[in-house]
């Protein structure tokens, strides 16, 4: 994108590699030298205890916090300290803890509003060459309806986003995502809250999108026994920093994972460190 | 019957510097949702650089101080109004969007406004400080020749010209791309920033643009009443446009003229001319206010969305190229959760 690899990955092809990442706010260390890798076409798992700094990494990584120190290096690019707009533009595109629709806006709207560098954002182009943008938008909204159809929300396309229940702003919140066209999601407990019908139907999804367009996933997900079926690396977090990377049938048999879950992990990163 | 066409053409001109305005605010509040409260400063901004491009040089000895004094023909004055007033939307934009938003970026506009008029009321060489510009030329009054009355119908038409053309610009961005942005930005700013969307250059865009409506709207105002002093631009003025919009419905150019129409023309215009009361000479300007509060009051209270709130957006429907993918009846899982 802007600057070629400051540091090159080993054997694996990581599309995103995070290095001693620290930042605290005020006398609170969110962040304490964290670091892993995400591998290109994976779904990774982030997981750890409330409190192990797993939003802030997410939003250090996307954009929306500068770290202290450390750096991020997404698909080759060094993008420590970036602006969101340009990660995104980047190709990383993440969701929130919270479903954030754009409320008063239609289901349609919503999607439409994703696709990145459209040609008819440009004042000067709306104002004096509006023909420009006519079949672009007539693609957008093509592909709008099928990526719909797609999540079962093609009846609602008309409806206002805040008239949608919680569990299709979940739905919504992925296929205004995937209209983005990105290179990696970022998703930030994207089962919180529905019911597991539904956790189903978001993990479906989820590695569908990861078989048909090749989208890597880095999800931060409490609920161990989705992480298990459909997460193919796990990277937990205590107290800021990385405690263990692996599937989730190696770190079952770890000590010190268990073990963070149960106290919070202050304990064992104190003794083993 | 002069009088009368006269003064309906006045409340006329009212009517269309007052929609141009609201189409303005609409452009940054009702779009990306910007709570401008210093509207009226960039009228005022507007309407000064159009008077000092089109009066001529400050005459010695007059009393009356001002820059510029161009003597330019009208058409131009009107092209360094609307650009002063986007240049100094520009500067506002820079100091209060960068990092504000919500209720603090509102404080920063006030605080501007405030500062502008104290500098433009003190420097008596710019704008002749508190006592205004006065005599600007009318645009072809000149030259043609009429009554004041008919002259007044004429100014209508050219207002009513110019609103037209603001009308569709407004409309035209409002159904593109980045109205749509726009409106995204007001409904969520740090989503639309993690979708890559440069915020802070569309707040921008959205600030600059209504700046420039407004001061089109204020070069309007000091051609029709060829004077302006700070006393004509204060902080309540403002809030009629406010009232406007609000009462109006936001995100609709058509609630803007509603708006405009009951707010800025039926009670603060046309009540201008009911005969002052002797023993109270300032009630029937504060009754006034206080209607134009209970009918903001009233508004929020009973219809928010306005008179005419905003229209949900409709797209030309697409049809579905292929059945292949999931089914598309929403699951009774999913539907059962409304």
């Amino acid at each position: 994108m802007h600057q070629p690899a400051a540091v090159e990955s080993g054997s694996v092809d990581e599309i995103l590699a995070v290095h001693e990442l620290r930042r605290s706010f005020g006398g609170v260390r969110a962040l304490t030298g964290c670091s892993f890798g995400v591998e290109r076409g994976s779904i990774t798992a982030l997981i750890g205890p409330n409190g192990a700094g797993k939003t802030t990494l997410v939003n250090v990584v996307a954009g929306a916090g500068r770290p202290q120190s450390g750096q991020v290096i997404f698909d080759g690019c060094d993008v420590t300290g970036r602006p969101s707009h340009e990660v995104a533009l980047g190709g990383l595109i993440r969701t929130f803890q919270i479903s954030r629709e754009y409320p008063a806006m239609t289901v349609l709207e919503n999607l439409m509003v994703s696709p990145q560098r459209q040609a008819g954002e440009k004042l000067s182009t709306v104002l004096f060459h509006p023909g420009r943008f006519r079949s672009e938008e007539r693609r957008h909204l093509e592909r709008a309806v099928e990526v719909l159809a797609e999540f079962g929300l093609y009846e609602k396309r008309n409806d206002y986003a805040k008239n949608l229940s919680g569990g299709q702003k979940r739905l919504l919140e992925l296929a205004r995502a995937v209209m983005a066209d990105p290179k990696m999601l970022v998703l930030d407990e994207p089962m919180a809250g529905i019911n597991p019908a539904l956790i189903e139907r978001l993990a479906d999804h989820i590695i569908r999108l990861r078989d048909t367009r090749g989208t890597t996933f880095l999800m931060v997900e409490h609920n161990l026994d989705v992480v298990e079926r459909m997460c193919d690396r796990v990277v937990v977090m205590a107290v800021g920093q990385t405690l263990a990377t692996g599937t989730m049938a190696e770190l079952r048999g770890n000590a010190a994972v268990v073990s963070a879950y149960l106290t919070g992990g202050v304990v064992d990163v104190r003794a083993q460190g | 019957m002069g009088i009368i066409l006269g003064y309906i053409a006045t409340l006329g001109v009212y009517f269309c510097i007052y929609n141009i305005f609201a189409f303005g605010l609409n452009i940054q509040f009702g779009y990306t949702g910007i709570l401008d409260f210093t509207v009226i400063t960039f009228m005022a901004m507007g309407g000064y650089m159009a008077g000092v491009a089109a009066l001529g040089p400050e005459q010695p000895g007059s009393g009356i101080y001002y820059v510029l004094g161009l003597s330019l023909p009208w058409p131009v004055a009107l092209v360094m109004g609307a650009a002063a007033a986007g240049a100094l939307g520009y500067v506002v934009g820079l100091i209060a969007l960068r990092r504000l938003r919500s209720d603090y970026l509102a404080i920063v506009t006030l605080a501007a406004g405030s500062i502008v008029l104290g500098i433009v009321g003190n420097a008596n060489g710019l704008f002749d400080g508190f006592e205004g510009l006065v005599g600007v030329p009318q645009p072809m009054n000149g030259v043609l020749n009429l009554t004041p009355n008919a002259y007044t119908v004429f100014f209508l038409g050219l207002c009513a010209v110019i609103m037209a053309i603001c009308w569709l610009v407004a409309n035209r961005i409002y159904r593109s791309p980045l109205g749509r942005t726009m409106r995204a930005i007001r409904e969520d700013l740090d989503v639309a920033e993690a979708y890559g969307k440069h915020t802070f250059r569309v707040r921008m865009t959205a600030m600059v643009t209504g700046c420039i409506f407004v001061g089109i709207g204020g070069v309007l105002t000091i051609w029709f009443i060829t004077a302006l002093a700070p006393a004509g631009w204060g902080t309540s003025e403002t809030f009629v446009v406010w009232a406007a919009l609000i009462v109006g419905g936001r995100g609709n150019n058509l609630g803007a003229v509603v708006g405009s129409f009951l707010v800025a023309v039926l009670f603060n215009e046309a009540t201008r001319v009911l005969p002052a009361i002797p023993a109270f000479p300032s009630l029937i300007s504060e009754i006034r206010n206080m209607c134009i509060g209970g009918l903001v009051i009233l508004t929020l209270w009973f219809r928010p969305q306005g008179v005419v709130g905003e229209r949900k957006a409709r797209f030309f429907e697409v049809p579905l190229r292929t059945a292949s993918h999931e089914q598309v009846p929403v699951p009774a899982v999913v539907a059962s959760g409304r």
